[in-house]
């Protein structure tokens, strides 16, 4: 397993696995206003660190996993991934993102959908790494099935299989479980804790749940909205893999009171 | 497909709407109610289904349907393959949108006589319903190709995509139901331009058998072609509808 890389000097700008340095993004308006999502947002994540970016919705911290993901270029700042501009990442097929809405494509199998990265990246499909991921997020025996046939929990596990099937070196996760009920995400949490303490691999996750941040991350960093700005941080400090029951502790719940104070409008004045 | 109470009641609804169409047009033909030359079902497929008269029908409709293959055929490949060509080389788009948009603006029937110059008046046929459909499927494939969601087209980028694989992987298939829909409503199309094709002094075929039967008052044929024409288009229409259902449930 990849223990993070303690060792790595911790001044070379590429001891970090995503380091977003002093990024700003404005965005310009159809009336040709502007507006300035971010404002001097700086995250340093280190090689298979698990970190989630927590903040009501608005906040910009959709805005920063697509700045990682080469998906908007950044307006003041600078974002590099694994040492380079974070294009180079995806262009090497080796970032895995999972999207709010899954993404999946209707008229492919769930199988085929899981081998899509390969086809993308011209590689011989890996039959059995599709199995072995299939199981990993419970779906054994769906593989013809079609995304529609599937309720929605089953679409978003299939779109983290996905995402993880090129073993990619940074997973960003965008509000994976953010559209499914309560009962269902808190499941799901728990199986994508089990899935990433077998691989541990560097992730971002974004996420206006307390809860699911706390559950699954390293570190929790709390941004507030309009511009974004990052305005707390916190450490979790809960061994791994850590069972459902962590969530019943008094720590637990402790830590939990605090983010939930700091997402509060007047919680940071 | 399921055959839920709703699809049996609107199938029973359609039968009995066409079957009170074609009583309707007997009892009108029976009684005389619109004059000598609209005749009854029946005179029409008496007239039809006489065995002496099968060699006729069977030329004309090999001749017709002939050029409506080929026609549609054509059409479709070049209108497929232009949107696809604008897709790929976006600068070139709105040139070759004005000039479909122009081609379409032009009668075809204004057109026939430069066919008939430029080819043969054997193809004349062919080549209007070749322009008819090349529209419709140049219009349904260029929209179609931006049919993908942005979430797939983020999808594809953070996978590392190139241009090309997207076009497979994700344009095209997204376009599909549009192309198909496109598909099914150039049937009737190209039936037309082919049959009209046929009236600027082709040889052969449905369109000839019309123009000759109206000029001699021969009301039977002249409604037997029509009937040909019309049931051909309608089966074709209809066959692509089931194969646009298909598409439908599975590409949108």
């Amino acid at each position: 397993m990849n223990a993070p890389l303690s060792s790595a000097p911790a001044t070379a700008p590429e001891a970090w696995a995503i380091n977003v340095d002093h990024v700003g993004k404005t965005f310009t308006l159809d009336g040709g206003k502007e507006l300035k999502a971010i404002d001097d947002v700086d995250i340093k994540i280190g090689q298979g660190e698990f970190v989630a970016l927590l903040g009501p919705s608005g906040c910009g911290k959709s805005t920063i996993l697509r700045l990682v993901a080469a998906l908007e270029d950044v307006s003041t700042g600078r974002v590099t991934v694994e040492g380079s501009n974070p294009t180079a990442l995806s262009r090497a097929h080796r970032l895995g993102v999972a999207f709010q809405d899954h993404a999946l494509l209707p008229w492919l199998t769930i199988r085929d959908n899981i081998a899509l990265p390969y086809k993308v990246a011209g590689r011989p499909v890996d039959d059995k790494r599709i199995a072995e991921l299939l199981a990993l997020v419970g779906l054994s025996g769906f593989e013809k099935a079609r995304p529609r046939q599937l309720s929605g929990g089953m679409r978003q596990r299939v779109s983290i299989a996905r995402a993880l099937v090129l073993k990619p070196d940074v997973l960003l996760l965008d509000e994976p479980f953010g559209a499914l009920d309560a009962v269902t995400r808190r499941h799901m949490n728990v199986e994508l804790q089990r899935i990433w303490s077998e691989q541990r691999i560097t992730t971002l996750l974004v996420t206006h749940s307390v809860e699911e941040a706390l559950f699954l991350a390293d570190r929790v960093i709390v941004m507030s909205g309009r511009p974004g700005r990052i305005i707390k941080e916190i450490q979790v400090p809960f061994a791994r893999p850590r069972s459902p029951d962590v969530q019943r502790t008094m720590e637990f719940h402790h830590l939990a009171d605090e983010l939930t104070l700091a997402l509060e409008p007047e919680g940071h004045h | 497909m399921k055959m839920t109470a709703e699809r049996w009641q609107s199938l029973t609804l359609g039968i009995v709407g066409i079957a009170l169409f074609l009583a309707a047009w007997e009892a009108i033909g029976v009684n005389r109610l619109a004059g000598l030359t609209w005749p009854p079902l029946s005179a029409v497929f008496q007239f039809m289904f006489d065995p002496t008269k099968a060699q006729l029908f069977i030329r004309a409709m090999e001749a017709s349907f002939s050029m409506v293959i080929l026609g549609y055929v054509t059409g479709s490949v070049v209108g497929i393959a232009l949107a696809g060509l604008v897709h790929v080389l976006p600068v070139v788009r709105p040139g070759m949108d004005r000039l479909a948009s122009v081609i379409h603006a032009i009668p075809a029937i204004a057109l026939a006589p430069l066919f008939i110059v430029l080819i043969s008046r054997e193809f004349t046929g062919m080549a209007i319903a070749a322009l008819n459909v090349f529209f419709i499927l140049y219009v349904s494939t260029t929209s179609g190709l931006n049919n993908s969601t942005a979430g797939h087209r983020d999808l594809f980028q953070v996978l590392g995509s190139s241009r090309t694989t997207r076009l497979l992987r994700l344009d095209l298939p997204a376009a599909l139901p549009a192309v198909v829909s496109g598909m099914k409503y150039s049937v009737p199309a190209a039936f037309i331009g082919a049959i009209l094709g046929e009236w600027f002094g082709s040889s052969r075929g449905l369109g000839l058998l019309m123009v000759s039967a109206m000029q001699n008052f021969q009301i039977p044929l002249l409604w037997s072609a029509v009937f040909i024409a019309s049931t051909a288009s309608l089966i074709v229409f209809g066959l692509m509808g089931l194969l646009e259902q298909f598409v439908y449930g599975r590409y949108k």
